[in-house]
């Protein structure tokens, strides 16, 4: 039960995300470029929820973006799965205490999730490529990505904190034993 | 005997002194002892300041608690006035934003009246930044179909990419994967233009033939080719041209005549 209202308020937070990606940071931009909210929040369910929910909800989510937004259906919701498998891994081998660690995996994930909607894009849809602008505008958008991190990681701590109680089972560390 | 005698003497005198003084001093001019006057007002009158605020203190709250209603009805009144004009200049605002949007579809409509149209708004933008495709608020049940084209009060937007019953997905003009065939209105020469990752408000014009003579400022309109838009729906106009080493290379930078950035409200072309 405890588990369900968990999906359902980080669902909640999805589309609130989405709306502040697609209203706000529409025009609170630097140089015209937005942070990438959905690969922050995908990583996160990852990290502090484990691979399941975050493959999931990242397929899903992906998905839906696609559907509502996007030009052509698939790439995101592969993307953000990726991104949201990925976060049990990291959290298996790097700490979440760290704001460094948190900021290095978002810089990774936000690079791995354009490059590889890139790539598609241009494949599937014919577009002339232009590295030297692609590299800029990501560039400017992991810098906007790593200033919200710093900016949200307490709250992301948190409530974190409160996910993974929810989610994983806790494991006696015989390692240290 | 004697001394009830002086002693009624004494008294007798002393009281004339008074009343002498007293005639003396009450028949002269005020201003004459006006110092005596001001001594006395060094020290009464700090003490009467003080006694007199109180007093008024006092009295003001007492009309304080006998005004108490009369003043909260008031209050009401005036509450319940400044709800009712708060509420018209509410209404007032919706109308001119209202009167506002209609009278630029009429704009629009006039200015394009060759064609049939449907208005719509805007409702959703895309949230890449390697993208730019727009969410519109008129679907299916409106007649809107796959490779409509799409305009707005100042030129070309794109075209309608996928439909469902009240919405449609438009792929701008600026988005990368665009291409438009075109042609320069004061050459009619043929060019593609291309939405470019660097700007939402220019695009590349490329394939400029080799004999064309491009200049700064020159407009760019729509050519018919390629079958999704109609002929010359204007799109931008030329800001800037690079010449390159090769000149089958050179490209140009097409301003664009919307600006994507503030585009609210749209026409979808149904014929």
């Amino acid at each position: 039960m405890k588990k369900v209202l968990a999906i359902f308020i980080l669902i909640i937070s999805f589309f609130i995300i989405y709306f502040l990606q697609s209203n706000i940071f529409t025009w609170f931009t630097i140089a015209g470029v937005m942070p990438n909210l959905i690969v922050i929040f995908i990583l996160f369910v990852g990290l502090f929820t484990g691979k399941k929910l975050g493959l999931i909800l990242g397929i899903i989510l992906g998905f839906y973006i696609d559907i509502i937004i996007g030009r052509q259906i698939g790439i995101s919701g592969i993307m953000l799965g990726l991104i949201g498998l990925a976060g049990e891994y990291l959290d298996k081998n790097f700490s979440k205490e760290s704001r460094l660690t948190i900021v290095i995996m978002i810089i990774s994930a936000t690079l791995v999730f354009e490059v590889g909607c890139y790539i598609f894009n241009t494949m599937t849809l014919n577009m002339s490529i232009e590295i030297f602008s692609f590299v800029k505008t990501l560039l400017i958008e992991i810098l906007y990505n790593i200033i919200i991190t710093i900016i949200i990681y307490p709250i992301m701590q948190r409530l974190g904190h409160i996910l993974e109680e929810t989610f994983k089972t806790r494991t006696i560390l015989t390692r240290y034993f | 005997m004697y001394r009830n005698k002086k002693n009624g003497i004494i008294g007798i005198v002393i009281t004339i002194i008074i009343l002498v003084l007293l005639v003396v001093f009450t028949n002269n001019n005020v201003n004459q002892i006006s110092f005596i006057e001001n001594i006395c007002n060094i020290f009464v009158m700090p003490v009467q300041n003080g006694f007199t605020y109180l007093k008024n203190k006092i009295s003001g709250n007492d009309s304080f608690f006998q005004n108490i209603d009369s003043l909260k009805n008031e209050n009401q009144e005036l509450k319940r006035k400044n709800s009712e004009m708060e509420q018209s200049l509410r209404e007032l605002e919706i109308l001119k934003a209202e009167n506002d949007t209609l009278k630029e579809y009429v704009n629009l409509k006039d200015k394009y009246k060759d064609y049939e149209t449907i208005p719509a708004d805007v409702i959703n933008r895309d949230i890449s930044n390697y993208s730019s495709t727009i969410v519109i608020n008129v679907g299916s049940n409106d007649g809107i179909k796959e490779e409509m084209t799409v305009i707005a009060d100042s030129g070309l937007v794109g075209h309608v990419i996928s439909v469902t019953d009240t919405t449609a997905k438009v792929q701008t003009i600026v988005d990368t994967a665009s291409a438009v065939t075109s042609n320069i209105s004061t050459t009619d020469d043929t060019i593609i233009v291309q939405g470019t990752l660097d700007s939402k408000q220019e695009l590349k014009a490329t394939f400029i033939p080799t004999d064309a003579v491009v200049l700064q400022g020159d407009s760019v309109e729509t050519s018919g080719i390629g079958g999704i838009y109609p002929k010359g729906i204007h799109i931008g106009t030329i800001k800037e041209v690079i010449n390159t080493n090769n000149i089958t290379d050179r490209y140009a930078v097409v301003e664009t005549a919307v600006n994507f950035t503030k585009l609210n409200t749209v026409l979808v072309i149904t014929n």
